[in-house]
């Protein structure tokens, strides 16, 4: 076994594990505190709390990867350690996450312009089903819609574009205008690919400002979780060739080690049909097991659930993959290029598949109060994976690691 | 079978396959060869209760307030005056012309399912046995808290469960007062049993009674249980079907929360000469009067189908009975019936797509 690190330092397994351990006991208690049904928050109803764990994973996203940490200290120091920028950084992530769900799309858009972003504003439109209940639900699926192209979108920007093309530029100019880039693609690809299934949550629909599902024929379901699936499975490809490919293949396109147009043209293509791949392989893995699905069927049988338990799957792959990176060195460290990042990346998929088995496991019962079962309507493991992943990024990128990374 | 090419034959042709419920070993099930469970002359459903609840907005705000549609529903302070409850008699005539009776389900709110059963002569039925034995859908509070009034006629009436009961579920049978605290931690009663039961109980689980899927009530009647998970952490839930000679297959479910169109799968792929007819029953579809686009999908497929009769009620949500006849599926009109009940449910609609309190069919 190498235990050495890629930059060369002896890394101890032993830390990682114990890390690992700990994180997931902080994810537990995070989960009985804020999402468990039984216990104290209770916000896992589902959609509302799929809202803010996916806006706390946007919130760091945006902090590390579109803004390089601006205008936080981009690196800890003697004079500003790790823990401390671990506090800043966290609680900048989180009430970033407040501003984007409660002001940015409650108290704002929602307000003065796309009423379906705010529950207030549903009830106040009136109708059937307009109350409280309905209301937050469909606005916080929106808002998890609209995040998830802002997802797709920031983590691709990061891998393909990277600076570009405001490398000449200080820090503050590149986050801005990454911010406004990202934000301009994610409103494009919301409207395409998720504004039509919001536009049909309520009755009557708001069949003036969406249009039917126009992906309906290919798909076999006019939910869009088709959309959802499909962002998901692309964006863990977006995640492995940047943890566990080294930021091959797209490197080679790389100009002064920055990013260029090229390189963000070929990852996007690349990253793209590689998620319809894994799609369609995942697709056809479950109608092994559960036969082909069909319009309108339900839980394993329905076209939809097929969809997002894809992006499900690729949910726990992606988990799988920062475990691998982070907290055991990305092993195996080979010299041969190919062979370690094959064999990354079936680890991931490996780990990945572990978390599955968690998660449909009488374990998951216990640790997280869920009913047994695959398809619930209403439950999602992509809210678990993304807390999950959202405290692995804290301590990994914010906290650099502290207090068990041991380079 | 290409994915488009076999939704468009569904769309086309009516035909659909999958399979049922959602356990990895349904393929090893469904190898096991089509089942013939006999035939019925006819089954007549009398809906007794369809009304679980009276005050849909108040029944959510429940839900929500303590902690969404995963909560235990043991957990929940419910509104007791908001309870009503669902039940419904089915009668079955045999081929030799017999009449022989089932109920489905006992209700949530004892005075409710009382002032039901008394309207319509069910402790009678139930004192002399003609009512043979009770199948509980599930362990939903509006299909079961309810079991004290039938009990109380009735202790050793034979019942078929599923089997993924929780201990509360148990408890309550066997007897017991339970309640669940309010916001200011005050106790707040939810449900009570004095009269434990104390006849046969039969626990289904996807297997069968004899390992081929089903339990066989009488010729031409059978219960299915599908172990899906559901909403405030209830499991499994127990479906009725009933083979009625030279017409087809019915499927009479409580809340069908394993989705309609895997019950009509489910018959099309295990059962003998299968040929769809009709259904009855909650659907589980807009209950909480939303829309999502995937309803839509459920009358595509429904639509495929080609069934004979959809009767439908409780937690099928008005929206989707109205759109799906609208959309050109057999949906049976209820009657105003119901307006003469002490108490009707606020999303109650003039247009009677629903087979409502007090109505009737005949499959």
């Amino acid at each position: 076994m190498d235990t050495h690190t890629e930059d060369g330092n002896t890394f101890n397994y032993f830390y990682g594990a114990i890390n690992l351990i700990a994180i997931f006991l902080i994810v537990w208690f995070l989960w009985f505190v804020f999402m468990n049904p039984n216990t104290v928050m209770k916000l896992y109803t589902p959609m509302y709390g799929f809202s803010l764990v996916v806006a706390l994973l946007a919130a760091i996203v945006l902090l590390k990867d579109i803004a390089g940490y601006y205008p936080f200290p981009e690196r800890s120091s003697a004079a500003f350690g790790p823990v401390k920028r671990g506090l800043l950084l966290t609680i900048a992530a989180f009430l970033l996450m407040l501003f984007i769900v409660y002001l940015f799309f409650w108290g704002f858009i929602g307000k003065f312009g796309i009423a379906y972003f705010s529950p207030k504003s549903i009830i106040a439109s009136g109708g059937m089903g307009a109350e409280i209940f309905n209301a937050r639900e469909n606005a916080s699926t929106a808002i998890v819609y609209f995040l998830t192209a802002f997802l797709w979108i920031a983590l691709f920007w990061n891998v393909g574009f990277g600076k570009w093309p405001w490398q000449q530029t200080n820090q503050g100019v590149i986050a801005w205008s990454r911010l406004f880039a990202v934000l301009f693609f994610s409103s494009i690809v919301y409207a395409i690919m998720f504004h039509p299934h919001v536009c049909y949550l309520f009755y009557p629909a708001q069949d003036k400002a969406g249009v039917l599902s126009w992906w309906e024929g290919l798909a076999g379901t006019a939910s869009a979780f088709f959309g959802l699936g499909l962002v998901l499975c692309i964006l863990f490809w977006i995640v492995a060739s940047n943890l566990l490919w080294e930021g091959h293949p797209w490197k080679q396109y790389e100009k002064n080690g920055e990013g260029t147009g090229a390189k963000g043209f070929v990852a996007f293509i690349l990253t793209f049909t590689l998620g319809v791949v894994i799609l369609f392989v995942l697709l056809q893995i479950m109608n092994y097991f559960w036969y082909e699905p069909f319009t309108g069927g339900q839980y394993t049988d329905g076209a939809d659930f097929r969809y997002i338990h894809a992006g499900e799957i690729c949910g726990f792959f992606i988990l799988a993959a920062y475990i691998l990176k982070y907290y055991f060195n990305n092993f195996p460290n080979v010299k041969i290029f190919w062979l370690r990042t094959t064999l990354r990346t079936l680890l991931a998929i490996g780990g990945g598949m572990l978390f599955y088995w968690f998660y449909y496991s009488p374990l998951a019962t216990f640790f997280l109060s869920k009913v047994p079962g695959i398809a619930q309507p209403g439950d999602t493991p992509l809210v678990f994976t993304i807390l999950f992943l959202s405290v692995v990024m804290i301590q990994v990128d914010f906290f650099e690691g502290w207090p068990l990374r041991k380079n | 079978m290409k994915r488009r090419t076999f939704l468009k034959s569904l769309a086309a042709t009516g035909a659909a396959t999958s399979l049922s419920g959602t356990g990895l070993l349904t393929r090893e099930a469904n190898a096991r060869g089509k089942v013939d469970f006999g035939e019925v002359k006819n089954v007549r459903i009398d809906v007794l209760s369809e009304t679980s609840w009276f005050d849909n907005d108040n029944l959510k705000k429940h839900i929500v307030d303590y902690g969404g549609a995963m909560t235990n529903q043991y957990d929940i302070p419910w509104d007791w005056d908001n309870a009503g409850g669902y039940m419904a008699l089915l009668t079955v005539t045999t081929l030799e012309g017999e009449e022989r009776k089932i109920l489905l389900d006992s209700g949530w709110n004892n005075d409710w399912v009382d002032y039901i059963y008394e309207m319509n002569n069910i402790p009678e039925m139930l004192k002399s046995g003609e009512i043979e034995l009770m199948v509980l859908s599930h362990w939903h509070l509006d299909h079961y808290w309810g079991i004290e009034s039938t009990l109380k006629h009735k202790p050793d009436i034979k019942m078929l469960a599923p089997k993924t009961y929780y201990p509360e579920d148990m408890k309550l049978l066997k007897g017991a007062h339970l309640t669940a605290k309010n916001k200011d931690g005050k106790d707040v009663h939810i449900c009570k049993n004095d009269v434990p039961h104390t006849g046969e109980l039969v626990l289904c689980d996807p297997n069968g009674d004899k390992g081929d899927g089903i339990y066989r009530l009488m010729p031409g009647v059978a219960v299915r249980n599908f172990d899906v998970p559901i909403l405030l952490r209830v499991r499994g839930e127990n479906v009725l079907y009933f083979n009625v000679k030279d017409k087809g297959i019915v499927t009479v479910t409580g809340c069908c929360h394993p989705g309609i169109l895997s019950l009509f799968s489910y018959a099309r792929r295990n059962f003998k000469g299968y040929k769809p007819y009709g259904c009855y029953g909650g659907l589980h579809i807009t209950l909480f009067e939303s829309w999502d686009p995937k309803f839509d999908d459920i009358i595509k497929g429904v639509k495929a189908f080609k069934i004979q009769k959809l009767a439908c009620n409780h937690c099928t949500g008005w929206i989707w009975a109205e759109k799906a006849a609208a959309a050109g599926i057999p949906v049976v009109k209820g009657t105003d019936k119901y307006k003469n009940y002490k108490r009707q449910s606020t999303v109650a609609k003039a247009s009677n797509a629903f087979l409502t309190n007090g109505d009737h069919i005949v499959f």
